[in-house]
């Protein structure tokens, strides 16, 4: 919580609620406010009395006078964020000292929506706000982890259970096709990058460069939902906006934080294979089908299966993680700090898989006087990541080792790894999966600077300026060496069999500079107006270098100076900017009638000079019912508010230069030319999200039960697509503006005090509907994506009146019982199963998904339970395209699944029969296709207290010990080992697709955290 | 107060406008803008290594339709697509289609590029316009030339522009064909023998006048124009510029080899590697394995009469096991190798394009003489014919010796009708709908006025 910016608009609201004449001055009254927390003084509480205009603030150290009317008074105290006191006064009293509490109900904190902030009872946008209490016992690596199941409207997947890998967040559905589909993330004021800056492609899991913001050092997470919270971020709000606020100090002693966290790691599960027995029986049965002799090809059962490894069980481990954390947080009335540093590890359950990360965080306030602060904040983070290959990767880990055959041995006798040339080797396309995760040395250096400065100038009475100047610098460099004794370091004949190294360096930053003013004032009793005016100048970079060589001498030389040939490699160098102008009014009336609208204006450089700027205006209204006197009856009504929102937000977010027709270098027997690279498109312009929200907001029961509903309707248009065209053109697609998508939803949100005595129990549920919709494709076209998909082209599709993420495919119809062969759906009758026959089986959408927490707390104890569910999504388990295939090919291992095949005339089965060589019984169809839907724990925390008066015997303020569990039970008809993946980490159009993917990691930790 | 407020809005704004054009028009680093690319003499260069580039691009999937296709291979890898032409199980989705079909479209339009803008390039001599068109004109003709003998039927793409080639028709194969012909006889008159005097890289990395006239012996052997192609190959062989390797292994080993007449050129040592590309030949034959030669390929390669060119693969006992017969194409090697090029036409060729036209011809002692010119250089048994009959079959034969994996066998099959009668030998899943590719299934999605070939 940004305590200066509170701090101000409490002084400003005070100063113009004092410039009224003062009258009847009877008597004086003074006295001191303090925090109950931790006793720190609190300047600018406005104090009021009751029924008058006679008001006055806290000083810098908290104190106030106050002339009263004569006789017994009422005095309300108030002040963002924390619990408004009314304290009546009798006559004699002249000293009134007042101790003030945080906010408990979620009406009084505060919501930082665009470039201010306000009590979340005056939100008239849809607003999610996640406090860092919700996420503290996760054993999470980055703050986009911890949203998933905790808002409505947000649905967060991580893409596999590697460390620091890929988690996909979606904002009330995908917006759009090619454009990316993330939110906005906004640190601290400053938008920073996520997602994976890292060059080399790991098989589909990529890097997050979220995963190196430490969570611990996040106060709380708002997401700007619809378009009257987010418009004001315009040009980039379409995908919904997600704004962090890091922890700050407070005006009080020095608090020192020592936090303590080790657990073990373990994959949820495992998938069933075949042991070498069985495997020989099966291959035997394939070879004879095709008429060959499986004796000739070596399959002899008591030979070929003498040998019968576990793969999986040998290139994994349990993991240990490890986290550490000090802080310290504390200042003056003039100077408040935080500052924290932190260090977490983890090692992935794959061998020689860690992520270590390194982290810092200093944020400054000085305020000079009640003209003038500065603020700073600085996050810094380094981070080691030792990756090992995956997913749609031959000489992969965990992906090669589910396909390698039982009938190696990664040892020899004594013990020694089999490498390539060695004769038992695997040769490709097995290899040795243990030597694939040992011999390598991927290493991924991660640094991330997120840092701000800021001032504030009260420029006249209600009238502020804040200029921010901020930087969000990433920096990758990959430094990675492929001995001889793996696949590519000794197997490639291009590479040349002795050692690969690649060393490549990636930087992307951002600079932004914003200027806002605002201005609020009062008019009479009940009018309040707040304005907002400022402008914004984004500026990006992105450089890339990186260089290859091979031919080294031998395996103890690992570093490029050592390779005898150094040819390949490369820099690249490119710049985006955005300029901004944008304005907000809003309006209130009693605090009954509420009204907002903003506007903003971005020119973006990724747009030709015709359509370079786009406009996103929004407006808003929300109406205070249980401010009118007809509701008095409904007592048990503490707030109730209606909200509704109309607006535009955009999207950017393609490659640089999109809109010109350009040519590229082309080489030709080491010489370079030009060829052409992309077709010109002058009218390439802003995708645009038209977007409806009514919610209501409701509180009852002593503000002891919240509800928050919201429906809306968001409509993209103008999508940006790379529309593929005919090569007869001499290119494979066209940058434009093709088509609509559309998002409907229904969100709901409880959270409920259940008891409130000795026993506390809150409940928290969330749950949400989103129906994604492509509207319309320019000339009604299907897009083929994902996969190319044997028989049928590609696994997924993008076509109107399907959702994105739909898959593509023929439809299985079974085995046929006399034949064994499958039989799928002939749609166009012709007798035979071709490309036409190619239809929609099924899509990677939710019907719903959601979070239910319950939390107790029972003298020193407490328990949360967290639950996160999804339903009605498919899963496309592309992995059972290798493990149960039908003998296409025999160099794969193959599932369990596959002794049910058919395997004579009269079985009835859903796996065809086994024939080598047979591609037919093994074409792309829904038979890999599977209900995705689960029931997740995900997470249970228990924690201790120890009473004060044990602590502080040694000189402790508090001790909490804990002990939680992460992805312990899942319910789930899934037949894949996980349905929680997805291969393509990030795509919009082929998501939930199982292709080797390691699946989630269970995490069972237990913690201590210590207070000075 | 106001004036301060309006000072320090002024700042901001001068600030932002200022920074305006700096911040939203970067300059492109690694682009030039289409106005730009073919203005002036430095241009001319690039953007004829441009449309070499293009031309070099579908040299390996050529050689995928030509060997794969037929009975030289079986599938020993993971790849679809390979898995696909290696059972016999083609279908409208390989992606191998689609690469081939885009790299030759790719082609065609740069050439139609240089010959809709040729004419307007400033301060360029005439002779260096023709020069380049000629060059334009002949990879325009080679391409359409791959098309139609592997699609059949194809779209005629005669401009740059997108709205006309975005829904366009097939147009009949012998009116494609004899644009080809046109073509080619045009940068016939154009091209010069050499590029360079002394330089043996340059003359064959470009077409030349025997490359030209080594396009159209080909064009009218497959035409079954027997006089014609006979006399183009005796033009080349009378120009006396390339010479038979005095070994087989050099053809195999050596790049810019002295028989070489045109060949597409990847450089040693250097960024401009086909080495891990999914469609480079080295990967795909050596490093990945996904196809090897047919057992049925194997017998005969190893045959006495094909002397030294068995050394067209190799074997490696360690590979024998399961499905895989333990044999490599070494055809390809890595750009250290020295051999990564692809030949596309080389003297042996002209020989038995010669050698079968003359025994069409009926004049079979001058086939056999043409045939032993390349046993002998093969240190192979002297064959012996003395009818047309099989001198045919032995010609045949011949091409398997001489010139298999670089792109022929599936073409030479069809022109010869013995495709149907070949493949069905071979593998029991082959369907006579396989004499022609099928139409890339992305653009039958595209381009609603294509048809689908036969069967697919």
């Amino acid at each position: 919580m940004n305590k200066n910016l509170i701090l101000f608009l409490g002084i400003l609201s005070l100063t113009f609620l004092f410039s009224r004449e003062l009258s009847a001055q009877n008597r004086s009254i003074s006295g001191k406010v303090t925090l109950a927390t931790d006793g720190s003084t609190l300047p600018g509480v406005s104090i009021l009395v009751k029924g008058t205009n006679i008001g006055t603030t806290t000083d810098l150290e908290g104190n106030y006078t106050l002339q009263v009317p004569s006789g017994s008074n009422v005095l309300i105290f108030s002040f963002v964020g924390l619990e408004t006191q009314e304290i009546t006064v009798g006559s004699g009293r002249s000293v009134v000292n007042v101790i003030m509490e945080e906010g408990q109900t979620e009406l009084t904190q505060v919501v930082i929506t665009g470039y201010h902030e306000l009590q979340r009872r005056d939100v008239i946008g849809s607003i999610s706000s996640i406090k860092s209490e919700r996420f503290k016992d996760l054993p999470v690596t980055g703050f986009d982890q911890a949203l998933q199941g905790q808002a409505a409207g947000v649905q967060v997947s991580q893409s596999s259970g590697t460390p620091g890998g890929g988690i996909a967040i979606r904002i009330r559905g995908n917006t759009s096709i090619s454009a990316s589909n993330r939110p906005l993330f906004i640190v601290d004021g400053t938008p920073v990058f996520d997602g994976n800056i890292t060059a080399r492609d790991f098989g589909g899991q990529n890097d997050n460069s979220l995963a190196v913001v430490n969570p611990n050092d996040i106060e709380n997470i708002e997401v700007l939902k619809d378009a009257s919270a987010k418009a004001i971020y315009g040009s980039r709000g379409a995908n919904g906006v997600v704004v962090i606020t890091t922890k700050r100090g407070r005006n009080n002693k020095t608090t020192v934080t020592a936090d303590v966290q080790r657990g073990i790691v373990e994959l949820v599960g495992r998938p069933k294979l075949m042991n070498s027995s069985q495997l020989v029986e099966l291959q035997r049965e394939a070879v004879l089908a095709a008429g060959q002799n499986p004796d000739e090809l070596g399959l002899i059962p008591g030979v070929t299966d003498l040998v019968d490894t576990d793969w999986i069980s040998e290139v994994l481990r349990r993991g240990i993680l490890q986290q550490y954390q000090l802080t310290a947080s504390g200042g003056t009335e003039k100077t408040r700090f935080y500052f924290s540093g932190g260090l977490r590890d983890e090692e992935g359950v794959q061998l020689n898989n860690r992520f270590t990360r390194y982290t810092g965080a200093l944020n400054l306030d000085h305020t000079v006087n009640h003209r003038l602060k500065f603020g700073s904040n600085v996050n810094i983070s380094f981070s080691q990541n030792d990756r090992v290959k995956g997913d749609n990767f031959l000489d992969g880990v965990y992906s090669g080792a589910i396909k390698s055959l039982p009938y190696y041995s990664p040892y020899d006798e004594f013990g020694r790894i089999y490498v390539p040339n060695d004769p038992n080797y695997a040769e490709f396309p097995n290899f040795n999966p243990v030597g694939q995760a040992l011999f390598p040395r991927f290493r991924t250096y991660g640094l991330k600077i997120i840092g701000g400065l800021n001032v504030d100038i009260l420029l006249a009475k209600d009238l502020k300026f804040r200029s921010r100047a901020s930087i969000d610098y990433n920096n990758s460099e990959e430094d990675q060496y492929e001995p001889s004794t793996t696949a590519i370091g000794g197997y490639l004949p291009s590479v040349g069999g002795k050692g690969y190294g690649v060393y490549s360096t990636t930087t992307r930053y951002t600079l932004t500079n914003s200027n806002v003013l605002t201005y609020f004032k009062n008019f009479g009793e009940s009018h309040n107006l707040n304005l907002l005016l400022g402008n914004e100048i984004l500026h990006s970079q992105g450089r890339e270098s990186w260089v290859s060589g091979r031919m080294f001498p031998n395996n103890q030389f690992t570093y490029i100076n050592s390779a005898g040939v150094v040819d390949q490699g490369g820099s690249f160098y490119g710049q985006s900017g955005l300029v901004s102008f944008f304005g907000e009014v809003k309006y209130d009336y009693q605090d009954k009638y509420l009204l907002g609208a903003t506007m903003r204006a971005d020119g973006s450089s990724r747009f030709g000079k015709n359509r370079r700027f786009g406009y996103f205006p929004s407006f808003s209204l929300g109406w205070r019912l249980s401010e009118e006197a007809f509701m008095d009856n409904f007592h048990q009504l503490d707030d109730l508010k209606l909200r509704a929102s109309y607006g535009f937000t955009g999207n950017e977010r393609i490659g640089n230069f999109q809109y010109l027709g350009t040519w590229a270098s082309a080489v030709y027997n080491g010489n370079t030319g030009v060829g052409p690279a992309r077709l010109p498109n002058a009218n390439l312009q802003w995708e645009r999200t038209n977007e409806i929200n009514i919610g209501v907001d409701a509180s009852l029961f002593d503000n002891r039960v919240q509800i928050t509903a919201d429906v809306y309707r968001n409509l993209t248009d103008k999508l940006l697509y790379s529309e593929p065209i005919p090569l007869t053109t001499g290119y494979g697609n066209i940058q434009g503006n093709i088509g609509k998508v559309s998002n409907k939803g229904i969100e709901f949100s409880i959270t409920s005090q259940n008891t409130n005595g000795e026993l506390k129990w809150t409940t928290e549920f969330n749950i949400t509907r989103n129906i994604n919709r492509v509207e319309m494709l320019a000339n009604g076209d299907t897009l083929y994506r994902g996969y190319t998909a044997s028989g049928v082209g590609a696994t997924n599709a993008i076509l109107a009146g399907q959702p994105l993420g739909t898959f593509w495919g023929l439809k299985y119809l079974g085995v046929d019982p006399a034949t064994g062969d499958a039989i799928y759906e002939d749609i166009n009758g012709d007798g035979r199963i071709s490309t036409e026959d190619g239809q929609v089986i099924g899509n990677a959408q939710p019907d719903f998904y959601g979070g239910l927490t319950n939390r107790f707390s029972f003298k020193g104890f407490d328990l949360s339970v967290f639950f996160h569910f999804m339903y009605g999504n498919s899963v496309l388990n592309l992995t059972n395209g290798g493990l149960v295939n039908a003998g296409e090919e025999i160099e794969t291992n193959q599932s369990v699944i596959a002794l049910r095949r058919w395997r004579k005339e009269g079985d009835v089965t859903d796996v065809p029969r086994y024939e080598l060589g047979n591609t037919f019984n093994n074409y792309h169809s829904s038979r890999f296709l599977e209900d995705g839907s689960f029931l997740r724990l995900k997470n249970v925390a228990l924690g201790y207290n120890l009473p004060s008066r044990w602590v502080e015997k040694i000189k402790l303020q508090s001790l909490r010990l804990f002990v939680s569990g992460s992805n312990l039970w899942t319910l789930t008809r899934y037949s894949g080992v996980d349905p929680e993946v997805s291969t393509l980490d990030g795509s919009t159009a082929a998501q939930g697709i199982d292709f080797y993917t390691l699946p989630q990691v269970k995490t069972i930790q237990g913690g201590i955290t210590l207070t000075f | 107060m106001f004036k301060n407020i309006a000072q320090c809005l002024a700042v901001i704004g001068l600030i932002t406008i200022g920074s305006c054009s700096r911040i939203l028009e970067p300059p492109p680093v690694d682009l030039l803008v289409d106005d730009l690319v073919l203005r002036g003499p430095d241009d001319m260069e690039p953007v004829r290594l441009g449309l070499y580039n293009a031309i070099r691009s579908f040299g390996s999937t050529t050689i995928f339709a030509g060997d794969f296709t037929a009975d030289y291979i079986q599938n020993n890898g993971t790849f679809t697509d390979f898995n696909e032409l290696g059972t016999k199980n083609i279908t409208a989705a390989n992606s191998l289609a689609r690469t081939l079909w885009g790299n030759i479209y790719g082609t065609i339009y740069i050439a139609n590029f240089i010959h809709e803008n040729i004419g307007s390039v400033a301060r360029v001599s005439e002779i260096a316009k023709k020069d380049l068109l000629a060059e334009a004109k002949f990879c325009r003709a080679y391409a359409y030339f791959i098309a139609v003998h592997t699609f059949g039927d194809v779209p005629k793409v005669e401009t740059t522009d997108v709205e006309t080639n975005r829904q366009i028709a097939r147009t009949p194969k012998s009116e494609i064909l004899e644009w080809v012909r046109q073509d080619l006889e045009e940068a016939l008159g154009i091209l010069p023998l050499r590029w360079d005097a002394d330089n043996a890289s340059i003359n064959k990395q470009f077409a030349t006048k025997n490359a030209v006239r080594a396009a159209l012996a080909r064009y009218h052997l497959y035409q079954g124009e027997w006089a014609l192609a006979e006399s183009y190959a005796d033009s080349i062989i009378a120009s006396r510029v390339q010479s038979l390797d005095s070994s087989y292994v050099t053809v195999i080993s050596t790049e810019f080899d002295s028989e070489t007449i045109f060949e597409l050129a990847y450089a040693n040592s250097s960024s401009d590697d086909p080495g891990t590309s999914s469609t480079g030949l080295n990967n795909i034959l050596v490093g990945r394995r996904e196809v090897i030669p047919s057992n049925n390929y194997v017998q005969q390669i190893i045959h006495n009469n094909a002397g030294t060119r068995r050394a067209t693969i190799s074997f490696n006992p360690n590979n024998q096991g399961g499905r895989d017969n333990g044999w490599t194409v070494t055809k390809y090697g890595t750009p250290d190798e020295g051999n990564n090029n692809i030949t596309v036409f080389r003297l042996a060729e002209i020989y038995l394009i010669r050698a079968e036209a003359r025994a069409n011809l009926g004049k079979v002692a001058g086939a056999l003489e043409d045939v032993n010119v390349l046993r002998k250089r093969a240190k192979a048994p002297m064959a012996n014919f003395t009818t047309q009959a099989v001198a045919l079959n032995v010609i045949e034969t011949e091409r398997l010796y001489e010139l298999s994996f670089e792109g022929h066998r599936w073409y030479d099959l069809k022109r010869t009708n013995r495709l149907d009668a070949v493949m069905n030998a071979f593998s029991p899943n082959w369907e006579s709908k396989y004499n022609l590719w099928p139409i890339p299934v992305t653009e039958m999605q595209t381009n609603k006025l294509l048809t689908q070939n036969n069967g697919y």
